[in-house]
């Protein structure tokens, strides 16, 4: 705990001087642990950095994904936590460090690790089937509090974002929702577009290709704001067309973390090289484009901004978790 | 016309130099395990596996497809010039096929194989090609309950039908699905069956048991036996190929009625084996002169390699379709596919068009190519069972290693290769069945979770199962099938008694 | 009948004789083997017992289906012991006789000890000794061949995976020194 400390504060020292000679470098290949299964966001991401990075060469040892998404993701946690000081090892992680330890038990806490950088924000949006009638979000909650058998929600993984997501919004409307967690948000969305789901809370990624086949409605976006880019994505639509659910009378809001962690012990050298690496990640054409490709909320945060980001969002996650009653005793 | 489309879309993702050299580098492979005694088509798949992790899936596919065609072809090498089988589905072209080779024909009757298996599947990819794209507009009726239903279906099929005593079929199946258990549960994110040790977290991987299941204890299984072999060199010049083609045209029945009961075995989960028996079978009950089978007729060639080919391509389409394997390759390729991050069913066709077609297309020029391949370069795989098995054994336990730890990069893989090296060694022994194992194995979790969301969907209600025409067919003749045994007995006891009352 | 350089030859001189003593019974193994699988069945049994094996409101628990399937794994091996017990031909049947015995023993225990120097010196050191040291001991093949053979085919696995396809395997203090 006491070595973590001082080494995140190094981190936070490097970041602000970013010294131009760098002390450290990798020797081996690097591996971008991906704490999800194959073709999901997470290594979507990972792919996209391996590209960036080879392509504008910005490290001279090759970078392999390395896909630890067994357990829902435990395996990748539980990897990086028994790699302590090796630095040829970086995690992608998302939401799932906070919740993971909370839901099934895990002997993990992030706290462990040593946090380089966040890259990325995750939206959720509330999606419906477009042959349903309900036009706008009222008329959708109107519907499900009438439905019996209630409306099914679908998902991907059980007590987790879309999980957590589906109780809020069970608390703040009254209305009821069958929650289904299936195994990624691919099958979520084919699953809502054969009407075998009435709707599911989908990154803006996962819904991506039937929302542009006009086959389901976006009603409204979990954020304070609208997303940010207003290049037309369907016949009529940009992402920036779709309302914050606020707007809609639905005060419900999420984001999820897209950040990058080394094992826990690496010295402090090391993780600049890191900060330093991500830093040039986010500046290439590459993750800009990806950024928008995938409606995602671009952000760069290290060192002790960081530092303090992870510990409000493991607060705000904690009390989520607490509050729909899906802590294990 | 729309999977004319499709196919020829399917070519243009695979014409590319890359995957044109993936072809040729996957058809070596497989010739060559399809050659090694202790080797051979599941196992050879299983093990090669890892060399496609990094690639994108449609690569992948391809090469995978490819090794497969090969130890296909290369089964027929050992079949006709050793008179050793390297599959059980060749066990009927070494009735004729070893006695042609003894008659100084081994020529001819390499040629027959390998031309027959390529119409065999040949015919076999038509129909997947035709199939499919119905496939796709069917597959968003799939629901949670309609995929609990194929599954029961599938298993119940396995318990109905089996050949082996009843409750060595059950032992086999409930192993498997409570190994499939363990990890975490999707539904309820809780960890079950793991004692608290996090290498169990992730669970049994279905390819690291398949791995140890059937490579490991394979060559402790062909430790047991006399290893001596005994056989004919044989190299193929272009006037024995086109003296064979030039006859072939004779045989047009045998090889229609081969490949039609290779499609039907292949789709219905038959298998290959028992397709290349009764493509032999009836086309020497068909023959005029029966007396001649056995003794190095061409046509005794034709027939099993022709209907062994047809089934094993055909049983690529119930898993690309409805995620269930219709053989032990078949269902290695679907843990391949889980890999890659594709989820086998009917909304593959919808999500993943160019992998499909990629797929269906590599079929045709992956057969056309290894026909050429395998007809070329025989006399050089034949030289590969000089090489001493002292020297093999090793090697195959080295890839089996590889394999296993590629798969997940854990070393605690490898070690449980090892624990399935000895349970399948057993278990073979001793009559259980290890294909209802590795059935369990990878169908167990989907079948559960399907299951359990069906009934979250309904609050808890069974008749979801039969809420609709298409689930409740399939249901009831899950159960119906299941039920099989006792049933026929009835049937039979009832028949006994109206021709008593009647006499 | 062809000719001799027609012919392929290979001779397999210890072989297993056909009429080795045995040294389990098809019986016995049976017996062993079903009890292991009782003993199995019960521990799954009891720890999704603990995980919850009830029904709830929306569906089964998590321990619902396993710890269902462990009562049909054990009934099913309770089953096969009687009539293992019942059954007197399983007693004739010869499960392995020593000669077999010795020949599987010859590819097991290497193959373990090879899996326990991955562990330590990685997967290209312990293959090159396991292929090196096989064809030596058991195949009786010159050393330089089989060190030849084994070292060709290791440094052909490593440019494969580790090299040509980005797999990487477990690797070793050898591995280090040439910096990988």
């Amino acid at each position: 705990m006491k070595s973590m400390k001082r080494s995140t504060l190094a981190v936070a020292v490097f970041a602000l001087t970013a010294a131009p000679a760098l002390a450290w470098e990798p020797t081996k290949p690097v591996e971008i642990v991906v704490a999800a299964g194959a073709g999901g966001a997470s290594d979507q991401m990972a792919r996209m950095m391996q590209a960036a990075i080879q392509k504008n060469k910005l490290m001279a040892q090759p970078m392999v994904v390395t896909l630890k998404g067994g357990a829902s993701g435990a395996e990748a946690l539980m990897y990086m936590k028994s790699s302590a000081g090796d630095p040829n090892k970086v995690l992608i992680a998302y939401s799932l460090i906070y919740m993971l330890p909370l839901s099934a038990k895990i002997p993990f806490n992030w706290r462990e690790l040593t946090p380089v950088s966040v890259i990325a924000l995750d939206q959720f949006v509330l999606w419906d089937n477009t042959t349903l009638p309900h036009k706008n979000v009222k008329e959708f909650i109107a519907a499900a509090k009438a439905a019996n058998p209630p409306f099914k929600m679908g998902g991907t993984g059980s007590k987790r974002e879309d999980h957590v997501l589906t109780v809020f919004m069970e608390k703040k409307t009254g209305a009821k929702f069958a929650y289904l967690p299936y195994k990624s948000g691919g099958e979520a969305a084919t699953q809502l577009v054969g009407n075998h789901t009435q709707s599911n809370v989908n990154n803006p990624s996962e819904n991506l290709e039937v929302w542009r086949a006009g086959q389901v409605r976006a009603l409204c976006v979990f954020d304070k704001e609208r997303i940010g880019y207003k290049t037309k994505v369907t016949d009529k639509q940009s992402w920036n067309d779709i309302p914050t659910c606020k707007e809609e009378g639905l005060d419900v809001q999420y984001l999820m973390l897209r950040a990058m962690f080394l094992p826990g012990k690496v010295t402090p050298e090391q993780a600049a090289f890191y900060v330093d690496l991500f830093k040039k990640v986010t500046q290439t054409a590459e993750y800009k484009d990806y950024m928008e490709k995938q409606a995602l909320k671009p952000i760069f945060l290290t060192g002790s901004d960081m530092l303090k980001f992870l510990e409000e969002d493991d607060t705000l996650n904690k009390n989520l978790m607490t509050e729909a009653g899906f802590v294990a005793n | 016309m729309e999977a004319l489309g499709l196919l020829l879309h399917g070519f243009e993702v695979l014409f590319t130099f890359k995957t044109l050299a993936l072809m040729m580098v996957g058809l070596v492979l497989g010739i060559f395990v399809g050659v090694l005694p202790g080797l051979g088509g599941p196992n050879g798949v299983a093990i090669l596996l890892p060399l496609t992790f990094t690639m994108d899936p449609t690569s992948a596919i391809v090469m995978l497809s490819c090794i497969y065609w090969g130890a296909l072809f290369g089964g027929a090498i050992t079949s006709i010039l050793f008179n050793i089988p390297g599959e059980a589905w060749s066990v009927a072209t070494t009735f004729d096929g070893y006695p042609m080779a003894q008659q100084g024909k081994a020529a001819e009757a390499l040629t027959a194989a390998f031309t027959s298996s390529f119409i065999g599947s040949l015919v076999a990819v038509l129909l997947i090609t035709f199939l499919a794209p119905s496939i796709a507009s069917f597959a968003l009726r799939f629901g949670p309950p309609e995929f609990f239903a194929v599954y029961l279906l599938t298993f119940c099929s396995f318990v109905g039908l089996g050949r082996e005593e009843k409750h060595k079929t059950l032992i086999s199946m409930s192993l498997g699905l409570l190994l499939a258990g363990i990890g975490m549960d999707t539904v309820s994110a809780q960890l079950r069956m793991t004692f608290g040790w996090s290498e169990l977290y992730r669970g049994i991987n279905f390819l690291v048991a398949v791995i140890g299941l059937f490579g490991i204890s394979e060559i402790l299984l062909t430790m047991e036996e006399r290893l001596a072999l005994r056989g004919h060199a044989a190299s193929i010049s272009l006037r024995v190929v086109l003296k064979v083609w030039k006859d072939m045209p004779r045989y047009w029945v045998t090889l229609l009625r081969s490949s039609a009961i290779g499609c039907w075995l292949g789709i219905t989960p038959g298998g290959a084996i028992a397709a290349s028996f009764m493509g032999y079978n009836l086309a020497k009950r068909f023959s005029d002169d029966k007396e001649s089978f056995g003794k190095g007729r061409i046509e005794g060639v034709f027939a099993p390699e022709t209907a062994a080919h047809a089934s094993g391509t055909s049983a690529l389409l119930p898993m690309l379709a409805l995620g269930i394997p219709g053989s032990g390759t078949a269902a290695i390729l679907l843990g391949g596919l889980m890999v890659w991050g594709l989820n086998p069913g009917p909304l593959l066709f919808v999500e993943h068009k160019d992998f499909v077609w990629g797929l269906i297309a590599s079929m045709y020029l992956g057969n056309i190519v290894g026909l050429v391949m395998v007809l070329s370069t025989v006399p050089l795989f034949a030289a590969v069972l000089r090489v001493p098995f002292s020297a093999i054994a090793p090697m195959i336990v080295v890839s089996c290693a590889v394999g296993a730890y590629a798969i997940q990069n854990a070393m605690f893989d490898i070690w449980l290769m090892l624990v399935f090296g000895v349970v399948g060694y057993v278990f073979k022994k001793i009559g259980i069945p290890l294909a209802p194992f590795t059935l369990a194995l990878v169908l167990g979790n989907r079948a559960e979770d399907s299951f359990r969301l069906s009934m979250i969907g309904a609050g808890g209600d069974m008749r979801v199962f039969w809420s609709n025409s298409l689930v409740g067919s399939i249901t009831t003749l899950a159960l119906l099938l299941l039920f099989w045994p006792l049933i026929g007995g009835a049937f039979g006891r009832m028949r006994s008694a109206l021709v008593k009352k009647t006499a | 009948m062809a000719e001799s350089e027609k012919e392929i030859v290979v001779e397999d001189p210890n072989a297993p004789a056909e009429d080795s003593p045995g040294v389990a019974n098809t019986r016995t193994v049976d017996i062993v083997v079903s009890l292991l699988l009782i003993a199995f069945a019960g521990l799954m049994a009891f720890d999704n017992w603990r995980t919850g094996m009830g029904w709830a409101p929306d569906g089964p628990k998590a321990g619902y289906f396993p710890f269902y399937l462990s009562m049909v794994l054990g009934g099913a091996s309770l089953y096969g012991l009687v009539v293992a017990f019942l059954e007197r031909a399983g007693a004739q049947r010869i499960f392995v006789n020593r000669d077999q015995l010795r020949r599987v023993m010859q590819v097991f225990v290497p193959t373990c000890l090879f899996c326990l120097v991955t562990q330590w010196l990685g997967l290209y050191v312990a293959s090159f000794l396991l292929v090196a040291g096989f064809m030596r001991v058991i195949g009786r093949i010159a050393w330089w061949k089989s060190l030849l053979t084994s070292f060709i085919f290791a440094l052909a696995m490593f440019v494969t995976f580790d090299v040509a396809f980005d797999v990487l395997m477990p690797k070793g203090p050898i591995e280090a020194l040439f910096g990988h």
